[in-house]
């Protein structure tokens, strides 16, 4: 059997970190969640993700400057960074964040299973 | 048991999680419709009636504004509206005040229903850490409703259930294993 990939979603709204990790749970991944990107690189390190979801609105550090932290660590940086946000201009802000990618809030399961998908071939 | 006309179920945090165990066990041919009141932040809209959907046979849908209630639905109330059931039998979305720091409030939909439903509406309030829905479990008891609560020792978050069962004279403590049978003979 394949091994389970790995996905780390940082947000502050818990609902959302709940809601993901049962969908994703379901859909055959292991996920690890965190409400804040404080010491973002201890965090990813210790957990190793395939994927990472960032949402934009992080207390003290913020979104955008943890993303850059971890595409400015050496081995860190191959991970895809999926940016997320209602934010309406999630695109430019995964831009200057220097993400793989963007989500916009709300989005559905499908979407989510997606964007994946996308950055994590099978 | 047996002449519900509707279920409204009202939680918070851990709730889900209940939800998610009773769903798949319900039986698909429920004559009454269910309404799920459960606290939950923008940005999350059609996340959770998808997860629910995907645990049920039966039909599962956000409210809209002015939808009639039908037997056989399962209603999830939308993040950041409060969820009120009219004398017509049909649902209307309020942008007003938070109650109790919660919109949706559980209690605003547990108090419009009662007095639509009356003695024919079953109420059950899962976790939670504050106390909404104990004043709208009053508010079923007064119209001669069902009032039910998660058996708090049961809970992740026992608070809420508690809270309900101190003010409250509750007809029924379920745990989780409990409440799909619950639900499936109200029918």
């Amino acid at each position: 059997m394949a091994e389970q990939k790995k996905v780390f979603i940082f947000d502050d709204n818990t609902d959302i970190l709940e809601l993901c990790t049962f969908i994703l749970e379901d859909a055959g991944y292991e996920i690890k969640t965190s409400s804040t990107s404080n010491n973002i690189i201890d965090q990813v390190s210790g957990y190793i993700p395939d994927i990472i979801f960032m949402d934009n609105w992080l207390p003290d550090v913020g979104g955008i400057e943890a993303t850059r932290e971890l595409k400015a660590h050496d081995t860190l940086k191959t991970i895809p960074v999926i940016y997320f946000s209602a934010n309406n201009d999630v695109m430019s802000l995964a831009d200057q964040a220097g993400a793989d990618g963007y989500l916009s809030k709300p989005f559905d399961i499908q979407e989510l299973e997606n964007i994946i998908l996308k950055h994590l071939p099978a | 048991m047996g002449s519900c006309e509707a279920l409204i179920i009202g939680g918070s945090a851990g709730s889900l999680d209940v939800l998610l165990k009773v769903l798949p066990a319900l039986r698909y041919d429920l004559s009454f419709p269910i309404v799920i009141v459960v606290h939950r932040k923008y940005g999350t809209d059609s996340l959770l009636p998808e997860l629910l959907a995907g645990k049920t046979r039966l039909h599962v849908k956000e409210v809209d504004e002015k939808e009639r209630l039908v037997a056989g639905t399962i209603y999830i109330a939308p993040s950041d509206y409060h969820t009120l059931v009219e004398q017509d039998r049909t649902f209307s979305l309020d942008y007003s005040e938070k109650i109790n720091y919660s919109r949706p409030a559980i209690d605003v939909t547990f108090q419009t229903a009662a007095e639509v439903y009356q003695k024919k509406l079953v109420c059950l309030l899962l976790s939670g850490s504050n106390a909404d829905g104990v004043n709208g479990l009053k508010s079923v008891k007064s119209w001669g409703g069902v009032a039910a609560i998660q058996d708090p020792s049961t809970a992740q978050v026992a608070y809420m259930p508690e809270q309900a069962s101190i003010h409250v004279k509750i007809d029924h403590f379920l745990a989780i294993e409990d409440m799909a049978e619950f639900i499936n003979l109200l029918s």
